[in-house]
């Protein structure tokens, strides 16, 4: 500390022999005035504060030599305000111990400090100088030097916030400290043990031991006693809250108990429910708490506040469930690979040929079953199938509800849509509906959603990938044998594959398409077998049908016109009479053929063709190629046109296709009908469509070429589905299983939604992530990390209010009060029972304390050991877990002119622990 | 330069048969208007650039047939498209009324949940008019779209359909972003680079 100092200057001193010491003082008082001018300060302009609940704290770092600390500054801003009015009112400092705090409640989301002294003494502004180092400070002589450090940083800034200093080692978390103010000087001190001495385990002896420490001149007034006795339950029993997974019995079978996702903890989340009674200022006289008797009844306690202890290391179900699913998009392996010889000798799902020819060609659906099982037991002894017949059969019955009559889990029908679901699994209301609109999966409780289901209990419960690939494997060979047999998928809306689904769902309607073509095709053949044209034999072969099928004319029609148009040049394949017009040329009536129906296809293929339409280029050429390629369905419209009308020309046609190239005029022609002329657009020498309409051949449409080839793209599917990797099928049915996954936590929410309002919000967020993960193709493993974490959040967050509601309302009555209560402990506070032991909750907490008690009881009875002994003989209550006295007076300190100045003693007594939190205060005036 | 497009978009332009789809397209494209535009058949698309306050963007514009048989064949492609384009014919009455059928159409085919539409009122520099302005106007507000009166012949309004209809989807991140909360980026980015957190502070001494 050498300082320059101008030499006209009269004041000299030489600092370059300061001690260390002084230099540490220096240094702290440098700190404290520091942030004496930041208080003054406006708050935003300081970014060194870290918050901590309510709490400001600044911290700085400072050294002695070569031993380095830390000083605190911690400051309550939730009484910043009141404090400054205070100052108004009284001009003169408020000794900080005189607020008459006696316990706080717990909280985890408030007064989280991570020092206890505020807790201990109420204080809401203080600092402290704490010892970086790992080893503690325990020499004596290094207390006293850094304790009197702070007394002279005090005096010298006349700070008047106190400064504690800690000592020993930090775990203990013990402080000495001084305050001091104009009047009165208190010093904080504090006694930390493992145990106690046997004297002061009880208030009296504790209440003699404060008397003897104060010793005032003059005769003390009563002393105010506050006492909290704190009761753990650790030890549930009855009331204890899990899902116990489900033990798969493989000789009873239950199917009911899969066929929804799991849902909840398998350990109790609230490990620990913490009651605290209260009694609050009490004078010392009227109270008698000794070893053989206390009058402190937790029963009569004044006041009774619990909070609960939650864990979050319990396994979520739910959430487990779906990171199994996750964990296998990572298995490369097929289908086949995983099932080994298992599947090999089964490879064209029928052992006996011929029983293609046997079978009847619609079979009774159970034949479907039975097949199926067959299929996944071979008879030769090449291992036991994954799944056992005990387990596959009802898991595809679930799955094919139409192969038996009295299925318990039949498809809703689209029919009954509106009149509501007539599944007994719940219909998840509207609400969720609309905001599951955006999901690209597929329908509610469809055949996808079942499989996705079935998927993720199999890998979860039934025995994990390889019983998974044996599921697979069976539902496509049920695919294949619904395509072969031409019997309709079930479970699926119908129509064309929508793109708003996913692409497993997608897939299966173009099967269910191709099927159903398939069957209409069967259908005419064995019906209507002689059908003008078709030529067909019904017996043949159906696999390689090359002409498109659709209803023939009616015969009524073909009579009428059979005389006016030659042999070779009938009409054919008419639909109806299109308004009153007639040909130009002939005057007949202008008729709308039947054309061949517009072709499905799933959002592969529409990609493929996309990005053959796109290669192409934009040029003009690109153009020209794309229309050619487009014209297909064009052609074979025109085709049928020619067929159904005779003698008709572009014109007419164009009057049916695109009207609007056709411009009237008002004058008639020889039929009656308005004269016009095309477009000028339709007249463009050899435009496309004059080109192929001079092309186009009258064939109806069914002699037409098909368009859709049924037989290749259910191969096509077929082939999809059978050359999936379990890490395709676990992507495909990610998303769906997150849907399902959302609609059981939905169910969930709505049980526990006036506990947990905040739940509905946490789904909304994870809804959003979904309908993100399904639109957004292959799923990664941090993305659907973040979505099961998110999921099991909420999944805890609900089994928790569960577990409490069970707890604490057994009866689920509508009894008031519990709701919100259960609602406050939730968010970890502490929460005041009102009406203490009489209450309803009062009432259970003594409950479920005295069945662990009698449990508790028992096992020491058994065990020979000592029942422990409480001073009250209560039975209900264990003993406490944590015994805190409070004591304080106002005494005249020390000597018998002194002003009264606040004194103070804090004990917490508990089984490992004894402290003693004191501060006491003299007059340093008049003394 | 392919690295400065910021995002490729689809944009759909349909309508009733004749109202001018591919003329807009032309015009936009290419500048250029062609009394004797061919009829499409199902689905033609044609590739542009447009640069949107300093951003680059790729349309790919998928033009499309309005006849009512096409339409079995061209709602295959409103799949992932981030804009529609509806057009109607200002002298043709009929045109505009069915652009509520487009609408659902769109409605039950487009796999964007908040896909962004504009309704072009087409050929306003033609005399034989029969929707009026607020007729347009009004409908528009009512299905939420944009509105704006152009002519493919007079180069009218062309531009600014496109822009504007653009502007909007780049505007709504969720619509072309990729999915997936990693690979967000956001267009404000490239403006203003991510503000490194200040921790610059004052010494006191």
């Amino acid at each position: 500390m050498n300082e320059e100092i101008d030499e006209s200057d009269f004041y000299h001193q030489d600092f370059t022999t300061a001690s260390e010491w002084e230099v540490f003082i220096a240094r702290l008082e440098e700190i404290v005035h520091q942030w004496k001018v930041d208080d003054l300060k406006e708050e935003d302009a300081t970014n060194l504060i870290i918050k901590q609940g309510l709490w400001n704290i600044k911290q700085e770092k400072l050294q002695f030599v070569d031993v380095e600390f830390t000083l605190f500054y911690y400051k309550n801003t939730s009484v910043q305000h009141k404090s400054v009015e205070d100052d108004d009112d009284t001009k003169k400092c408020k000794h900080p111990l005189e607020n008459l705090h006696d316990f706080v409640m717990y909280s985890e989301s408030h007064n989280n400090l991570e020092c206890p002294l505020a807790e201990w003494y109420g204080l809401n502004e203080f600092i402290t100088l704490n010892f970086s180092s790992p080893n503690g400070i325990h020499v004596e002589s290094q207390i006293k030097l850094l304790l009197s450090s702070t007394q002279l940083a005090i005096n010298n800034t006349n700070c008047t916030i106190p400064i504690f200093v800690q000592i020993r080692d930090k775990w203990q978390n013990c402080y000495l400290g001084v305050y001091e103010d104009e009047q009165i000087r208190t010093n904080f001190e504090m006694i930390h043990l493992r145990k106690g001495p046997q004297h002061c385990q009880y208030l009296t002896g504790l209440v003699d031991l404060f008397k003897t420490k104060i010793m005032s001149p003059v005769s003390l007034p009563p002393i105010t006693v506050s006492v909290q006795l704190t009761f753990h339950l650790i030890e549930f029993g009855i009331s204890t809250w899990k899902q116990d997974l489900h033990d798969i019995d493989r000789e009873n079978f239950d199917l009911e108990s899969i066929c929804a996702l799991p849902f909840g903890v398998t350990h109790d989340p609230v490990t620990n429910l913490i009651l605290k009674t209260t009694w609050s200022h009490l004078p010392d006289h009227l109270i008698v708490d000794s070893e053989n008797y206390s009058d402190f009844d937790p029963m009569q306690a004044p006041k009774w506040s619990c909070y609960v202890v939650m864990t979050d290391q319990s396994l979520c179900l739910l959430s487990e469930s779906l990171s199994d699913v996750l964990n296998t998009v990572n298995n490369n392996s097929s289908v086949y690979d995983i099932l080994g010889d298992f599947v090999s000798s089964a490879d064209h799902n029928l052992d006996n040929p011929l029983d293609l020819l046997t079978e009847p060609k619609l079979p009774t659906f159970s034949t479907v079953l039975k097949r199926a099982a067959r299929n996944s037991l071979p008879k030769s002894s090449k291992g036991v199938a994954p799944l056992s017949e005990e387990v596959l059969v009802p898991i595809l019955y679930f799955l094919f509800p139409d192969a038996d009559d009295e299925n318990a889990f039949p498809y809703s029908s689209n029919k009954e849509k509106d009149n509501g679901d007539n599944m007994s699994s719940s219909h998840t209301p509207s609400m969720m509906e609309t905001e599951c609109k955006g999901f690209k999966t597929c329908k509610e409780n469809s055949l996808p959603w079942r499989i996705a289901i079935m998927f993720v209990q199999t890998l979860g419960m039934l025995g994990g990938p390889k019983a998974a690939a044996h599921l697979w494997f069976e539902f496509v060979q049920e695919m294949r044998f619904r395509w072969e047999k031409s019997i309709p998928i079930p479970g699926l809306p119908s129509g064309y594959p929508d793109p708003r689904t996913c692409l497993l769902n997608q897939k299966l309607q173009m099967l269910n398409c191709c099927i159903e073509r398939k069957r209409a095709r069967e259908s005419r053949e064995t019906s209507t077998p002689n059908v003008e044209n078709q030529t067909v034999d019904p017996n043949s072969s159906t696999d390689d049908e090359e002409f498109y099928d659709c209803s023939p004319d009616k015969p009524d029609e073909e009579d009428k016109k059979r005389a006016r148009h030659s042999l070779w040049n009938q009409p054919v394949g008419r639909l109806g009479k299109f308004e009153n017009l007639k040909l130009i040329k002939t005057g007949d009536p202008l008729y709308i053929p039947i054309t061949q129906d517009c072709v499905p296809k799933t959002e592969d293929q529409l990609e493929e063709d996309t990005d053959v339409l796109l290669q192409l280029g934009s040029d003009a050429q690109g153009s020209e190629l794309r229309a050619k390629m487009m014209s297909a369905s064009l052609l074979s419209d025109m085709e049928s046109f020619k067929a159904a009308n005779p003698g008709s020309i572009l014109e007419d046609f164009i009057r049916w296709y695109s009207p609007r190239d056709w411009i009237e005029e008002s004058e008639l022609d020889e039929w009656g009908q308005k004269k016009g002329y095309l477009s000028s657009r339709m007249l463009i020498s050899d435009n496309a469509w004059i080109q192929m309409w001079e092309s186009a051949k009258p064939v109806p449409a069914n002699r037409q070429k098909r368009l859709f080839d049924d037989t290749r793209e259910a191969e096509k599917v077929l082939h999809f589905l059978d050359s999936r990797t379990l890490s395709q099928i676990s992507d495909m049915l990610f998303s769906i299983g997150s849907h399902a996954a959302i609609c059981r936590l939905y169910e969930e929410c709505e049980q526990v939604s006036s506990v947990l309002p905040t739940a509905f919000k946490s789904l909304q967020r994870i809804i959003k992530y979904v309908e993100k993960i399904s639109r957004n193709g292959k799923i990664c493993d941090r993305i659907g990390g973040n979505l099961i974490q998110q999921i099991a959040a909420l999944e805890l967050c609900i089994s928790q209010a569960h577990s409490l509601l069970y707890k604490l309302n057994p009866s689920r009555g509508c009894e008031q009060n519990i709701d919100p209560f259960v609602e406050k402990l939730m968010n970890g506070d502490e929460i005041e029972i009102e009406g203490t032991s009489k209450s309803y909750i009062g009432g259970r907490l003594i409950t479920m304390f005295s069945e662990a008690q009698k449990l508790a009881n028992m096992i020491m009875t058994e065990h020979g050991g000592l029942v422990d002994h409480h001073p009250t003989g209560n039975i209900t209550f264990p003993h406490p877990h944590q015994r805190e006295f409070v004591m304080r007076v106002s005494a005249v300190r020390p000597a018998t002119y002194s002003i009264k100045s606040p004194q103070f003693l804090r004990t917490i007594l508990s089984k490992n622990e004894f402290r003693l939190v004191g501060a006491f205060s003299e007059d340093v005036v008049f003394f | 330069m392919d690295d400065d497009i910021l995002t490729t978009l689809k944009i759909l332009i349909i309508g009733e048969s004749g109202v001018g789809k591919s003329s807009l397209l032309l015009r936009f494209t290419e500048d250029n208007f062609d009394p004797e535009q061919t009829l499409t058949i199902g689905v033609d698309f044609k590739t542009k650039r447009l640069a949107i306050e300093g951003n680059t963007v790729k349309l790919a514009i998928w033009d499309t047939a309005g006849q009512e048989r096409f339409r079995t064949l061209t709602p295959s492609y409103y799949r992932d498209a981030q804009g529609a384009i509806l057009v109607y014919d200002v002298c043709n009455y009929s045109t505009f009324s069915k652009l509520e059928t487009w609408l659902s159409e769109l409605e039950t085919y487009s796999t964007k949940r908040n896909i962004i539409k504009m309704i072009v009122a087409n050929k306003i520099d033609m005399d034989n008019r029969e929707v009026s302005r607020e007729e347009g106007m009004h409908f528009a507000k009512k299905h939420k779209t944009l509105f704006i009166e152009a002519s493919a012949k007079t180069k009218d309004g062309v531009q600014s359909a496109f822009e504007e209809l653009v502007q909007k989807i780049i505007q709504t991140p969720d619509l072309w972003e990729n999915y997936g909360p990693g690979s967000n980026f956001h267009l404000g980015n490239k403006e203003h680079p991510a503000q490194s957190n200040c921790s610059g502070y004052c010494n006191l001494a």
